[in-house]
């Protein structure tokens, strides 16, 4: 075989031309960078470097697929080539498999250990994967080609710090300082930057004394002023230093009079000890003074006085805000309300306030605004009367609706009140009434998209999707690629995909419910990447501290609710699938569940549903033949092949699917119960015991006595008394050791439920967890479970919720309808305004 | 309700709270640029009386401004830009909009030597419109038609900044350093990359283009 042929063979002429390949492909000129390289091949058919430029170039032009197979092509051409195993590489990356790449680069670099550009690819890579050691190494040899540039240096010390080498990243940048010629301006805002974040480690070893020494001395002028006082204060507070700390702290809370951390800080400089009622509310009662328009210094006081300090104080505060109108008021003080006292308080103030007087019968829409301030005062009272009286933990909702008729009537354009009883209409289980009221709102004030907001949420709380999209398209840009929606996607509305998922859940549609988390899950991918090419910006940026504080954010990004929300409903929907295998097609019986038919229904309500479903497409091909559409850059956008989420549903293996979201759970949000319970139902059907043990354990230890756990806790048992294998004799051992902690062998089962009841028996969703073990341990006091349930609508605390559930418990159950009729009556008489119990009663 | 600097886990709430209340969104990455090429800029409150769900909850965000530096200053004339500010309908009345502004303004003065900061906001913006010409001292400069997406023109607004830089000089604290501020920022010209964002062009800029573009722009202009 002949020796592959590079670049120094080929001739003058194709030399220059495959330089040209490269600027076309840098300055992204593709079409004429191909040409110059099939010019190239003419000559030289085989040379490896062009193919793999050619590569290159068609990736970026969308084409992956034809790119991988060229670049192996070039690759077994030239496998000594580093421009071939760096477009390798390069492939890779764009395709998202880093760990591929990084191999495909580190050959590269073996053929090519000067290449800057490589290094640099490589570097990105690493950190961007949490490669610590290996991105240490990576700026090292960096830094070592260029030592004259700072950032290099400083990229070294970011890659000692993240890798938890705070004394050779202190080093790397005190060595960069010693080269200075003198202490640079004040104007440098990169040596500024370098200095604090020094200051950062030095305080992360530990060293606070030599922190505060190193910031008195370099950081004496720099501009970023907020960080230096924030530094100071710690570090004196941290050694002690209470007096100088205190002084910082007032100068912090001079700037800035409305951030707990600095009062917080203040406190405990001046050495006041939380008890010391009668010192902090001399504190803020200076502060409060001072700053006639602050809200911290007056409502802080609030958490920790009590009796008549407290309700002089709340009388004070409550009438400033009403005074005033301002909407926000009861937002800002329901947090007091799990402490009794003081929410019997607050509401004795504030029917005081609002009973003064008969309100002032408004003329029809003749008065814009209250007549006085007076009137105001009231009406914002009785605002506050109807958010207090619609609170879960002072709930009354005929009295809430009361006042905010009441509200309403003085003031009937008020968007603010409209929406209030909106939420009481919610809260009373009638969310089509609800969001009709929020649509009245919204009408009252077209031009805001706050209110337009809430209308839209509404509509999907009504499962009323298309009317909320229909509101939303008012302020999306609805020339985007898939319309108003497609905007949303692209505007990453993560709350709107939220609940359009769950609404489509509510109705059955378990495709484009599952479509919508997936979306969810797919912006979590794209926030993750965003990280990506800041590896580079920020250092020529210079804000490091910053950028370090968003690379250890990224680290647990999908800790955050939005993502667990979203990726618990989606691991439900496969292990309904996997459960209930028919429903993979029960998108088609649009909203009707397939369990309650038989299957001549079933069948031809599916083939009712799919000649609509097909007249349907078609409509939307022809719609699509129109244009083809443009991305945000101009460029094809890709077709989704799956709007509806229809192939989602038939994967053959739901579980694994599941598996993609309980691993991210349980790594993130493992204190999250809900987390560890939509785990434990997955690693129970995969027959995954251990596994399933192990979130039986972490659900237990952050709830003992949490009624789903309980529950699971029994099914645990049964699966394992009823296994069609035995299990291996060591897993036998560890479950039966760690599973003796939560349940022993011993228990009597029965008595151990009764026990849980008798502990709980006034909450409702823990009878319901006792009445259903009672189904599973003995399947023939079915009878009973049924009858039983409806005792739970009777109980004090019982919930709509609860009574929501119990209803999908009867249906679980399979009940007769008689069953179910006596529940609908007696949960209708308790919360006669709720639609889920209106249909059979009427 | 807190005032404090906006740190990049606040992000999705910002967005979030962007997108309920606004019609001009960005995605994350765009956040993402402000918060780290100008971390001092950008102010958020916080709800911090909120009750958590789960361990996990983020602040609450019920307000933000974000805020930058203009990257290709004319005639090296260091001015910062009010990209977005917006607080919830919920918390408005408290006067969060104007707490989040002057922490902001007063950072581009004291970090960047800015001697004015810019905005547009909509004609028909009327509360908006008196917050930033009645309460903090803003004037019109123009009318640039058509600005927004929808077609609507914008007052482009300016604040001279010079006045709070007197006063910030003139407070002990600075008294006791004793050195000039007045020229800081003038050096960081040469250091800017090239970000092309004329003013038209700035809604496209964060819906379109975000941050990715900029950044491959700024890489192969170094490379």
């Amino acid at each position: 075989m002949a020796p592959p042929p590079s670049p120094q063979m080929l001739g003058s002429k194709e030399r220059s031309l495959f330089t040209q390949v490269v600027k076309n492909y840098e300055n992204k000129q593709y079409k004429k960078g191909l040409k110059a390289a099939d010019q190239i091949l003419r000559r030289s058919p085989n040379h490896g470097d062009t193919i793999a430029m050619k590569a290159l170039i068609i990736n970026c032009q969308g084409n992956a697929e034809e790119a991988f197979a060229l670049a192996k092509v070039a690759l077994k051409l030239s496998m000594k080539s580093h421009v071939c195993w760096h477009v390798y590489g390069l492939l890779y990356r764009s395709a998202k498999d880093f760990e591929e790449a990084i191999k495909a680069y580190k050959s590269a670099l073996r053929l090519e250990p000067e290449s800057q550009q490589i290094q640099k690819d490589l570097a990105l890579l690493q950190i961007q994967t949490r490669d610590y050691q290996g991105y240490v190494q990576s700026r090292r040899a960096i830094l070592q080609q260029r030592t004259s540039w700072r950032q290099n240096w400083t990229a070294l010390a970011i890659a000692q710090h993240l890798a938890g080498d705070l004394t050779n990243a202190e080093r790397t940048l005190s060595t960069f300082e010693e080269t200075l010629k003198g202490v640079p301006p004040k104007t440098d805002i990169e040596h500024a930057e370098a200095v604090l974040y020094k200051n950062v480690i030095i305080a992360e070893m530990g060293e606070t004394e030599r922190a505060l020494e190193h910031l008195d001395a370099a950081a004496k002028n720099n501009p970023d002023r907020t960080s230096v006082m924030e530094l100071r204060a710690n570090h004196l507070l941290t050694l002690g230093r209470k007096e100088e700390a205190a002084k910082v702290y007032r100068m912090l809370l001079a700037r800035n009079p409305e951030y707990r951390d600095y009062f917080e800080g203040l406190q405990s400089a001046l050495g006041i000890e939380k008890s010391d009622v009668k010192a902090l509310k001399n504190l803020y009662g200076d502060y409060a003074k001072q700053n006639p328009r602050g809200d911290a210094a007056r409502r802080i006081p609030l958490d920790f006085l009590e009796g008549g300090d407290f309700r002089e104080a709340a009388d004070q505060y409550l009438r400033h805000m009403l005074h005033k109108g301002i909407p926000s008021t009861f937002a800002n003080i329901k947090a007091l309300y799990p402490d009794t006292s003081k929410r019997d308080a607050i509401l004795e103030l504030v029917e005081g306030y609002a009973a003064g007087e008969a309100p002032p019968v408004a003329n029809g829409s003749a008065e814009k605004q209250p007549n006085s301030d007076k009137d105001l005062f009231k009406i914002s009272a009785r605002y506050f009367l109807a958010q207090h009286y619609n609170y879960h933990l002072s709930r009354d909702l005929n009295k809430a609706m009361k006042y905010i008729d009441e509200a309403i009537e003085s003031v009937p354009e008020s968007v603010d009140y409209h929406m209030a009883k909106a939420r009481i209409l919610k809260h009373y289980g009638d969310p089509k009434k609800a969001a009709e009221m929020m649509e009245e709102a919204r009408e009252l004030d077209l031009r805001d998209r706050y209110i337009n907001t809430k209308a839209a949420k509404y509509h999907l709380r009504n499962n009323d999707n298309e009317a909320a999209i229909q509101i939303m398209s008012k302020f999306t840009r609805n020339e985007a690629h898939g319309g108003p929606l497609g905007d949303l996607h692209d505007m990453q509305c993560v709350w709107y995909i939220t609940e359009d998922g769950e609404s489509y859940l509510r109705q059955g549609k378990l495709g484009l419910a599952l479509k919508r988390f997936v979306s969810i899950s797919s912006i979590f991918e794209i926030w993750q990447e965003d990280q990506f090419d800041f590896h580079s910006f920020s250092l020529r940026k210079g804000p490091i501290r910053a950028y370090v504080e968003m690379v250890r954010w990224e680290d647990h990004l999908r800790e955050h609710p939005f993502f667990s929300r979203a990726a618990i409903s989606a691991a439900k929907i496969y292990v309904k699938l996997y459960d209930q295998p028919h429903l993979a097609h029960g998108s088609l019986i649009n909203g009707m569940n397939g369990d309650h038919m038989d299957s001549a229904e079933r069948k031809k309500a599916e083939k009712k549903a799919r000649k609509e479903k097909e007249k349907q497409e078609k409509a939307e091909a022809e719609k699509k033949d129109k244009k083809a559409a443009l991305d945000l850059n101009g460029e094809p956008k890709k077709e989704d092949k799956d709007p509806k989420g229809e192939l989602l549903l038939q994967t053959s293996e739901p579980l694994l699917e599941a598996m993609k979201f309980i691993t991210l759970l349980l790594e993130f949000s493992g204190r999250n119960i809900q987390a560890q319970q939509v785990g434990f139902e997955v690693f129970i059907r995969r027959k995954k015991f251990l596994l399933a043990l192990r979130t039986l354990i972490a659900s237990h230890a952050l709830s003992p006595t949490d009624p789903i756990t309980h529950e699971q806790m029994f099914r645990f048992q049964q699966s394992l008394s009823k296994l069609s294998e035995p299990l291996s004799p060591k897993a036998m051992q560890v479950i039966n050791a760690e599973f003796n902690t939560l349940l022993p062998a011993s228990t009597d089962l029965t008595k151990h439920n009764d026990e849980f009841l008798q502990r709980n028996h006034n909450s409702a969703s823990h009878v319901q967890g006792y009445l259903k073990v009672r189904q599973l341990i003995d399947p023939s006091s079915k009878e009973k479970n049924q009858q039983d349930i409806i005792r739970t609508l009777a109980l004090d605390g019982s919930s709509l919720e609860d009574a929501v559930r119990g209803l999908d418990m009867l249906e679980e159950w399979k009940a007769e309808s008689r069953y179910k009729d006596d529940y609908l009556v007696a949960a209708h008489e308790r919360w006669p305004e709720a639609s889920a119990f209106k249909q059979k009663v009427d | 309700m807190d005032i404090r600097v906006l740190k990049p886990a606040d992000i999705p709430h910002v967005q979030s709270t962007n997108i309920t209340n606004l019609p001009e969104n960005y995605f994350m990455k765009y956040y993402l640029y402000h918060a780290l090429s100008w971390p001092q800029l950008s102010y958020v409150a916080v709800d911090v009386s909120r009750p958590k769900k789960t361990p996990y909850d983020p602040p609450k965000i019920v307000g933000y401004v974000l805020a930058k530096m203009e990257e290709e200053p004319v005639n090296g004339i260091q001015h910062g830009h009010i990209t977005s500010l917006s607080v919830m309908r919920t918390h408005r009345r408290l006067g969060l909009a104007e707490k989040l502004m002057r922490q902001s303004q007063r950072a581009m003065v004291e970090m960047f030597g800015a001697q004015y900061v810019s905005l547009h906001v909509r004609m028909s913006n009327i509360a908006a419109l008196r917050l930033y010409r009645d309460t903090l001292g803003f004037e019109v400069e123009k009318v640039e038609s058509k600005y927004y997406a929808d077609g609507e023109d914008a007052y482009s607004m300016k604040m001279n900044l010079n006045p709070l830089r007197e006063q910030l000089e003139a407070d002990e604290d600075y008294a006791d350093e004793g050195e000039e501020v007045g020229d800081v920022g003038k050096k960081e010209k040469k250091k800017e990359d090239g970000e092309q964002g004329k003013t038209k062009r700035k809604v496209k800029l964060g819906r379109g283009l975000g941050v990715g573009e900029l950044v491959e722009r700024n890489e192969s202009s170094k490379a």
